[in-house]
């Protein structure tokens, strides 16, 4: 660097009282924002943007490490053998399922689960510990926990049924029971955010307003139907958008309660992508698995950024 | 202040009633860790007693014994402990220098860098996992922490940034122009000024990060298969042989791996919730 131009820099900057070696580490305000975005921008790409690309590509490849033979061109060979097969048909329509019942499931508990934290108790950490407990618990574990508490012999929910005169069932037998297990353990676990989330809600509603109606004569059914629920739309939306692409993702729960079984009953289509790849190392059908819960995920998102637009 | 305002409007409100209520919440919240507790502190032979007992009539610590001895159930504590805090720090940091950028500058994209934020925090990591399998491959990571590290922090990344910019955006500017002033540039102000007054923020994003990490099972479970580097979701479901499932045992290591968290959860319990409510839902 020419001395003339430093003398300058160092005269200039005297006067803040700083050396001229700062305008380095004291960019403008637009290199400063490439600089400090760079690391968040890098690892997204190594994790996000350059894996999609390659997720696409390689769905349209031949692509087994058993093999050992390099990758080939396939074109749609890897799509249409997922659509003759069975096994891709049955782990789809259980993810879907578990989406439809679970995503609702979760809401509604939540819900109640809100409406009742947000009563005015004297002590409010017992509560609150009891929200965040099943959120902070990993899937992994409720699902172990749960398949314990499912065991046909041992296992509290079939001797509580006993106690109330109900013969139980052997749950992990039956496909139906199986599953049915699986979603309550999976409204249990994620129905406690969806409350917290419902009860930050409820506590941003303005007393006057229900005030208002308590003058207008509107009884608390009506209030709650009229005001609480309104309200509290924009807080649930944004909840379910987030549940409902966690669902498509469900994995750890089935896996721990049941591998998946009676057979394939209770698999998952990310049980299904998790067995072709790490299992099977087939990652070309891998792929075009992962290509179609990107797609119902987009979907989903999709939905969420119109509901968003329709918001204004 | 802000709970009572609708707490009275609620359809129920007397005594008898709320006590029941709060019951159930705690019974439906606790319940399931309380009975994993239990389990963990009855005999083999108790176990299997019909019909079932509920509380553990001689406690023994035995399983805690078998859960450390059976598997290396310390190993798979520490792995866990070691990738959480890890992606945790690389998360923070990232996601502090991102939330500066955004909460002070005049950046042209600012909105359309918020809607990939928020685009990224829907993103099913899942579908990646073959490419990353491969990634991670090629890069010889399988089978090290890095491996884990790096998709842990993008998973917590958008509601990290998220939760930082609003605490930055109530900072005020004052206190960092002085500090420049003073002679700080702007980075230096970042960390000496901006982060320790977001300490709060800081410490809120930090601790979802390591809970997010501490509970991942998918990743762990693809990339991770050796034993000496399995985390503890994916350590503990080891415990179940073939068709023997020590339920006392596997109960003692989930004990074991719920402590932790539930420690942290107690002690941080209003900066969690405020965090998940704040940052986890801005649309």
């Amino acid at each position: 660097m020419a001395t003339a131009s430093e003398t300058t820099l160092v005269t200039t900057h005297n006067e803040s009282g700083t050396k001229w070696w700062t305008r380095f580490l004291d960019p403008s305000e637009r290199t400063l924002g490439v600089l400090l975005l760079m690391p968040a921008a890098l690892l997204l790409t190594l994790i996000i943007v350059y894996p999609v690309c390659r997720l696409i590509w390689t769905s349209f490849q031949n692509l087994s490490l058993t093999s050992g033979v390099p990758a080939t061109f396939a074109g749609l060979e890897n799509y249409s053998l997922m659509l003759e097969d069975p096994v891709f048909w049955e782990t789809t329509w259980n993810t879907v399922l578990i989406t439809l019942i679970t995503v609702p499931g979760a809401l509604l508990v939540g819900l109640a689960l809100a409406l009742m934290a947000n009563l005015p108790f004297n002590v409010k950490w017992p509560v609150r510990l009891s929200l965040l407990i099943p959120w902070a618990l990993p899937l992994s574990f409720a699902g172990l926990i749960f398949a314990w508490f499912f065991h046909s012999e041992y296992g509290v929910v079939n001797d509580v049924l006993r106690r109330i005169g109900i013969e139980g069932v052997i749950w992990f037998n039956s496909a139906n029971w199986a599953f049915a297990a699986i979603c309550l353990t999976i409204i249990w676990k994620t129905s406690s955010f969806m409350a917290l989330i419902i009860l930050a809600g409820l506590q941003t509603i303005p007393r006057s307003l229900y005030e208002a109606a308590d003058v207008d004569g509107a009884g608390r059914l009506r209030q709650f139907f009229e005001i609480t629920l309104p309200l509290l739309k924009p807080a649930i939306v944004v909840a379910l958008i987030f549940r409902t692409i966690t669902a498509l993702q469900t994995f750890d729960i089935p896996f721990t309660m049941t591998r998946g079984g009676p057979g394939t009953s209770t698999a998952t289509l990310a049980m299904y992508i998790h067995q072709n790849t790490v299992d099977f190392l087939d990652l070309g059908y891998g792929s075009a698995l992962a290509v179609v819960m990107f797609a119902l995920s987009m979907g989903v998102t999709a939905v969420y950024l119109r509901m968003i637009r329709a918001k204004g | 202040m802000s709970h009572s305002t609708t707490a009275n409007r609620s359809l129920f409100s007397g005594k008898p009633l709320r006590i029941l209520i709060g019951f159930i919440l705690v019974v439906n919240g606790m319940f399931p860790a309380l009975w994993i507790l239990f389990t963990s502190l009855k005999t083999e032979a108790e176990l299997t007693v019909k019909p079932i007992t509920w509380l553990p009539h001689a406690p023994t610590i035995a399983n805690y014994l078998r859960a450390f001895t059976d598997q290396p159930l310390l190993l798979f504590l520490f792995n866990s402990f070691m990738v959480a805090i890890l992606s945790t720090a690389l998360t923070l940091f990232i996601s502090v220098l991102a939330a500066y950028a955004l909460a002070r500058l005049q950046l042209r994209g600012r909105d359309l860098i918020l809607s990939a934020i928020i685009a990224v925090s829907t993103f099913p990591l899942v579908t990646l996992l073959v490419p990353l399998f491969e990634i991670m491959r090629a890069l010889g990571l399988l089978n090290t922490w890095v491996a884990l590290i790096l998709p842990y922090t993008v998973l917590s990344l958008p509601v990290c940034t998220l939760i930082l910019v609003s605490f930055f955006e109530g900072i005020p500017r004052d206190l960092e122009n002085s500090a420049m002033i003073d002679g700080c540039t702007r980075i230096g102000a970042l960390f000496k000024v901006v982060v320790p007054l977001s300490a709060p923020g800081v410490f809120t994003a930090g601790i979802l990060a390591f809970v997010n990490a501490w509970d991942e099972f998918l990743l762990a479970l693809s990339f991770n298969s050796n034993p000496s580097l399995r985390t503890l979701p994916v350590g503990i479901t080891l415990y179940q042989g073939e068709f023997a499932f020590p339920w006392p045992v596997i109960s003692a290591a989930l004990v074991v791996g719920i402590v932790p968290v539930a420690v942290l959860i107690v002690i941080f319990q209003e900066r969690v919730v405020s965090g998940l409510t704040s940052g986890g839902i801005k649309g």
